[in-house]
């Protein structure tokens, strides 16, 4: 098995340096020994690290550090500090080695979708240029104000590896709060109304999605029968080999426990073979983040 | 495969319903393309109504789509029959509605109606789809174009006799364009289409610069309690023909049903 999205963070330190917020403060921690345990415990053998903790790239210092120690059991998705030029940052921290891909919360893109489109015109348009002239995969959390941008760019940049997060939802203004557990909490129609803009795109075929933070959307507890019927859907558009399972680890550990998420294809997609539960909880996550050069 | 054209209103001719050979090509293909349906003054009085009521709700639909309440791939005007009355003219306008009553059998309610733009973009909406089963009374739409749309400019498509119960489910192509046997539906402003729901359908890509405006009228062939009495209520006040009131289902269709 390998776990798709998962972040670690150190304590705030000067080797490895970090904003701070109300979930992650200056003395908590989400060791890659803490990931590595509870992989060992479940059976998963590889994890994508996600950076949290900042843009710039000293505040990259602590996945960077996983990535070099563990080299066979991470890759990374790395953030961009400036969008209007991301090239040297993007290949400095794909340079560093374990870095395949880059995270973007925003499209920077024109919010009215009957007006006229041109992508080179997009805040982020460079980095989705740079991404696909090396192959870097875009690791994407769009809002939904932006989202109808998103066809745009795929098209425009066909070759590109695009990794929807957690089940291609894209959050809305108000929709985000946290739990009382401090976890993010994310209250949006299920299925998502942007999926009128995201199934199309099954169309181009690196475009994938990413299932995991069933626990910030659901409005059910654990197994979060509620996302079923939206699994299935992803499912019969996508297909296995463009679907890859991951956990959203630390934010799942108390609730409801990483041992638990391990199962939750199970519970979403019960009917799946053999063959596509191992890709989904694995095989697609390591032909398109782990065989990358 | 011979395409069948329905010119309508040529020489002033008042459509009473189907011709024999318009029935059979219905029953073959499971549509009929109305040319010219809306034309003139009547075409300009909907385009105008549109242009007016697209303009009055589009900040809310933009807010709609930053809250993620709100589809930005297609908008729909909401409430449309309040808005103006060409809209109620609409559905039972003389270039469509003897055809529908002919296939309802002279029993047939209006289900909803979607005022709809549809933004250039590089995927569509919606996949290939049928709209109910057969299990489901027969589900008739009429696609109406309120301006013209080109080849690439976000077609209608249908697959003929994909309605028929024998027909068996479509497949799922990756691309739009793959699906077997199916047709597009350029088209002028005023043109029409009326198909079978239970056909499958689908609105290509629309890979122009401007965004389609046309507007989809669902009926289906009357059965019990299928449209609640209260549905259109808000525009009962302008629903004054015994006709029309069955219709939007204010009244009932039969004598003893209540």
């Amino acid at each position: 098995m390998i776990d798709a999205h998962v972040h670690v963070f150190a304590k705030v330190s000067a080797q490895f340096p970090r904003d701070v917020d109300e979930v992650t403060p200056a003395e908590s921690e989400a060791t890659a020994e803490q990931l590595l345990q509870q992989m060992q415990d479940t059976g998963v053998e590889k994890a994508n690290l996600v950076q949290i903790g900042g843009t710039a790239f000293e505040q990259h210092a602590y996945l960077l550090h996983c990535l070099k120690t563990y080299p066979d059991r991470f890759r990374g998705i790395g953030l961009v500090d400036d969008p209007a030029h991301p090239e040297e940052q993007m290949d400095r921290l794909a340079g560093e080695g374990g870095v395949i891909g880059f995270r973007l919360f925003s499209i920077g893109g024109e919010r009215d979708p009957l007006a006229p489109i041109d992508v080179r015109t997009f805040d982020t348009y460079k980095i989705w240029k740079h991404a696909a002239e090396k192959d870097y995969v875009i690791w994407l959390y769009p809002p939904a104000a932006e989202n109808h941008c998103v066809p745009f760019l795929v098209d425009a940049f066909p070759e590109l590896t695009v990794v929807f997060n957690h089940m291609a939802f894209c959050p809305g203004e108000g929709s985000f709060s946290y739990d009382d557990a401090g976890r993010p909490r994310i209250d949006l129609p299920i299925p998502p109304i942007t999926r009128y803009n995201t199934m199309g795109l099954h169309q181009y075929p690196n475009v994938c999605v990413k299932l995991s933070g069933q626990y910030a959307f659901s409005k059910e507890a654990f197994p979060y029968a509620d996302l079923v019927s939206w699994h299935g859907a992803l499912f019969r558009a996508f297909g296995a080999d463009r679907l890859m399972w991951a956990t959203d680890s630390p934010w799942i550990l108390q609730e409801p426990g990483y041992d638990k998420l391990t199962r939750v294809i199970d519970t979403q997609l019960p009917d799946l073979s053999e063959a596509d539960r191992a890709l989904i909880m694995g095989g697609t996550a390591q032909a398109r983040l782990f065989d990358r050069s | 495969m011979p395409d069948f054209k329905t010119k309508l209103r040529e020489g002033s001719c008042l459509v009473t319903g189907p011709t024999r050979e318009e029935r059979s090509f219905w029953q073959e293909h499971g549509y009929l393309t109305l040319e010219g349906a809306l034309v003139g003054d009547d075409l300009q009085r909907l385009q105008g109504a549109f242009n007016r009521a697209a303009a009055d709700c589009k900040d809310d639909w933009l807010e709609g789509i930053a809250r993620g309440t709100t589809p930005a791939a297609h908008f729909d005007i909401p409430n449309v029959l309040e808005r103006d009355d060409a809209f109620i003219d609409l559905i039972d306008d003389p270039a469509w509605y003897p055809y529908l009553m002919d296939f309802a059998d002279q029993e047939l309610i209006l289900v909803g109606s979607q005022v709809r733009t549809l933004p250039a973009q590089p995927i569509s909406y919606v996949g290939w789809h049928a709209d109910v089963p057969h299990t489901n009374p027969l589900h008739m739409k009429v696609q109406v174009y309120v301006e013209d749309v080109p080849e690439d400019g976000g077609v209608f498509a249908f697959v003929p006799g994909s309605h028929k119960p024998d027909a068996g489910p479509c497949p799922r192509p990756r691309l739009y364009e793959e699906m077997p046997g199916h047709k597009t539906f350029p088209g002028k402003a005023g043109d029409a289409i009326l198909f079978n729901s239970y056909g499958w359908h689908t609105s290509m890509v629309n890979r122009t610069t401007s965004p389609r405006k046309s507007i989809i009228l669902i009926y289906e062939q009357w059965t019990q309690d299928r449209v609640a009495n209260d549905r259109f209520a808000s525009v009962a006040d302008r629903l004054t023909t015994p006709e029309r009131r069955r219709l939007f289902s204010l009244d009932p269709m039969r004598a003893e049903a209540k």
